[in-house]
């Protein structure tokens, strides 16, 4: 037998304006190696510069989402601070933290297909994207605490703020794995989907997003971002100054004249 | 006298009603205008206890009415002046008022109209009354504070699909998701909104305003600091006549009066 040539732990395809980043390690669930954030920061990057790029879409191979941190291998707790002891800080500072704000700082809708098991990290890593389609089979498992750690890649502020306070402070807790429409019910993501119709249905909606007005989606992201720490008042400001630089946008005049002659607009994220 | 709108006040409860309903109640420059000035006199007039906002025909408020030609002449010149100049004090004001709002949805409540309702304390909907996020439809991103209020509402998650995809949400599905506090039978949602408004405009004022006022302080405050302010502000309603009412009424176990002092 020769030798199986090594496929790389993240595909990426852009088509349609739709960049989809697949996470590829199905022999692990698709657990996070530091090669594999790397390369999901490398597609983030390129989504930020290319302006073709106009929705991201991030799901997994095989039966897994992801399994979170590969715990295992060259995953982060094999990394060791100057004192020689085991530092997870290290892989959080330099890949994980740099992953999500990447994620919610990008100036595009970001989708989750959530195709099965999404634990520890990868819940979260799905609970950072703006919009999250799951499969009816999916699991969001908040495990961190069986192995005596605590939620990251923000799992402590993504949960409060979309389940509320109660819920995510028994999910850190108690680390119950919650079934896909569970999490629907409780707000964690915006929808569930058949197995079967998952990628058709999440692919539908970003090719939706990538012919969108762009610059709104962008402004609805920084905005919503922002409304986690503003006061009302503040947030009003925000509005008008986003509304202002919208309302002189290609697409806003499109919006307006495509509503007032009742046909579909044409979007072009100018 | 208002053109677009229609204010009615009784006994302390001022019924503000939407009025141009072969619009579904979209708002124009004019209504905006009236709205403004409308508010800010049922914050100021301390005879009126509580307000209920509604529309006029079968829509509650379709949002703001973007075939209006004041609108069209200054909209591509500038949409944050019209938030700045009327919408934003609105809602300020709205918010800021000490003294409960019940909205009730009789109908759609899109753009700018679900803003109204979401800044409202109290809102009930018609069975058959929907909400739409409908801005991000022309280019826009939601305003009236609705960025600020569908993630306190709903949460980050559900927030950002509602701004993104535009969804148009049955009342139930809006209640599910504690968008809002109550739906009724569409034949029902005057009298039960109006019996709503009724008792909170005959109830404790100052405890009333200060429950707002906590609840607005609540969302940026750490527990710490809520703490001190739930302190003063009991303190303060400790000191009221309608508390010394509330307490007699309750030890002699008859109905307590009060007279919003």
């Amino acid at each position: 037998m020769g030798d199986i040539a090594k496929e790389t732990p993240l595909k990426a395809a852009l088509d349609g304006g739709v960049l989809t980043l697949t996470l590829n390690r199905p022999e692990r669930l698709n657990a996070m190696s530091q090669e594999l954030i790397g390369l999901i920061i490398e597609q983030l990057d390129r989504a930020l510069a290319e302006s073709a790029v106009r929705a991201v879409l991030i799901t997994g191979t095989g039966r897994g989402f992801c399994a979170g941190a590969d715990l295992a291998g060259t995953g982060m707790g094999t990394v060791t601070g100057a004192d020689g002891k085991p530092d997870l800080g290290i892989v959080i500072e330099r890949l994980y933290n740099p992953m999500i704000r990447a994620i919610r700082e990008l100036p595009r809708p970001v989708i989750a297909a959530v195709n099965g098991v999404a634990a520890g990290g990868g819940a979260n890593l799905a609970l950072a994207c703006d919009i999250v389609l799951a499969a009816r089979s999916a699991r969001f498992d908040q495990a961190f605490v069986r192995i005596s750690l605590m939620p990251d890649l923000g799992g402590t502020w993504l949960l409060p703020h979309a389940v509320g306070d109660a819920r995510a402070r028994a999910l850190g807790m108690l680390g119950t794995s919650v079934p896909a429409e569970e999490a629907e019910r409780m707000g964690m993501v915006w929808q569930v989907a058949d197995d079967d119709m998952l990628m058709a249905e999440a692919m539908q909606l970003a090719r939706r997003l990538a012919s969108g007005p762009t610059l709104a989606y962008a402004a609805i992201k920084r905005a919503i971002n922002a409304a986690a720490t503003n006061t009302l008042d503040q947030q009003l400001d925000l509005e008008r100054d986003s509304q202002r630089a919208l309302g002189r946008s290609a697409d806003c005049k499109e919006g307006v004249a495509a509503f007032l002659a009742k046909r579909p607009a044409q979007f072009t994220g100018q | 006298m208002y053109e677009k709108i229609d204010l009615a006040v009784a006994d302390g409860l001022a019924t503000l009603t939407l009025n141009a309903p072969d619009k579904l109640n979209a708002v124009s420059r004019k209504m905006i205008a009236e709205l403004k000035e409308c508010w800010e006199g049922l914050a100021n007039d301390a005879s009126v206890r509580a307000v209920l906002l509604t529309g006029a025909g079968r829509g509650f408020c379709a949002g703001a009415d973007l075939a209006d030609p004041d609108r069209e002449a200054s909209a591509a010149a500038d949409s944050g002046a019209a938030l700045d100049k009327f919408f934003n004090p609105v809602i300020r004001t709205m918010r800021a008022m000490p003294k409960p709002i019940v909205a009730a949805v009789n109908g759609v409540a899109a753009g700018v109209g679900m803003s109204f309702a979401m800044a409202a304390d109290i809102a009930v909907a018609a069975k058959s009354a929907s909400f739409l996020q409908a801005f991000a439809r022309i280019g826009l991103l939601p305003d009236g504070g609705s960025t600020w209020f569908l993630p306190r509402l709903v949460g980050d998650a559900r927030a950002r699909a509602l701004a993104m995809l535009a969804p148009q949400i049955s009342a139930e599905q809006a209640r599910q998701w504690g968008l809002i506090w109550d739906v009724v039978e569409d034949t029902e949602l005057m009298k039960t909104a109006t019996e709503l408004a009724r008792r909170l405009a005959d109830g404790p004022t100052l405890s009333l305003a200060r429950i707002k006022e906590a609840m607005n302080r609540a969302s940026g405050n750490p527990l710490a600091a809520q703490l001190d302010v739930e302190r003063d502000f009991q303190r303060e309603l400790g000191r009221s006549a309608d508390f010394k009412e509330g307490v007699a009424a309750f030890l002699a176990k008859r109905k307590p009066t009060f007279k919003g002092k």
